[in-house]
């Protein structure tokens, strides 16, 4: 099981969104995607896409205004 | 006990509020904003004149400026910018904006990634400033007050910002990804 890191820093909507989603495209089932974002509209967005692909998704807070998407890629 | 666990922290400051409760309040101040001033609420229009007042302040003249010949926009300029309404509003919205951040402690300032993203926030910065002069307004004063006005001018601009989201989101992939 991978573990792959993705930093969207800095980085406003939607890029955070197509870079997760480019990087789940090349993961493996079982494989781990933790999306680093510090814009709080990812923190809406990319949750709900990677749920309605029916992966599962937990959000943490790591600091002031800075959260980590962490996505287990399902199927 | 810790405020960051009260249920009331959580939903009124911490977590963001709906689509919804959002919509509901923006119709709300439209509304309160139309029978108190008269207008419909405008958000870039009032920029322009923050860029005319600065201009003055390093020595600059406006006044043989067409977009601000007119009688009223001279008045307006004149009053200065603690006299006018609409910059008090624009204020409003960005301490409230702070304000919002800080209740929920997400206060960052980001780093820049690269120059390119400078280069891009100026280029569109420039050319949504330049679009709502030309437009007569922006998506507040142009699309959400125009449509609130039961104005198909606010439903062509809809259509055109629509056109240019699309534009706007393909050289974004192509320039950014």
């Amino acid at each position: 099981m991978a573990e792959k890191i993705v930093d969207a820093l800095g980085e406003a909507c939607p890029v955070p969104l197509i870079k997760a989603q480019n990087a789940i495209k090349e993961m493996n089932v079982g494989d781990i995607l933790i999306l680093q974002i510090d814009h709080s509209c990812a923190m809406k967005n990319v949750p709900e896409w990677a749920r309605k692909e029916g992966h599962n998704v937990e959000i943490e807070e790591v600091d002031d205004g800075e959260w980590e998407i962490i996505i287990e890629k399902v199927k | 006990m810790d405020i960051r666990k009260n249920e009331f922290y959580k939903k009124w400051f911490k977590n963001a509020w709906t689509y919804v409760v959002g919509a509901i309040l923006l119709s709300v101040f439209q509304i309160i904003t139309l029978a108190v001033t008269g207008n419909p609420w405008g958000v870039s229009g009032v920029l322009a004149n923050w860029g005319a007042w600065l201009y003055q302040a390093v020595g600059g003249s406006v006044d043989k400026w067409y977009y601000f010949s007119s009688e009223g926009a001279q008045k307006t300029l004149e009053a200065g910018f603690w006299n006018h309404g609409g910059s008090m509003r624009n204020l409003g919205i960005i301490f409230g904006a702070l304000l919002a951040t800080l209740f929920a402690s997400q206060f960052k300032i980001k780093k820049i990634k690269s120059k390119k993203q400078v280069l891009a926030a100026v280029l569109g910065g420039l050319l949504m400033g330049y679009g709502a002069r030309i437009g007569f307004g922006c998506n507040i004063g142009a699309l959400y007050s125009g449509i609130a006005s039961l104005s198909l001018s606010g439903w062509v601009f809809a259509l055109f910002l629509f056109l240019g989201a699309m534009v706007g989101s393909k050289l974004l992939v192509k320039f950014f990804m």
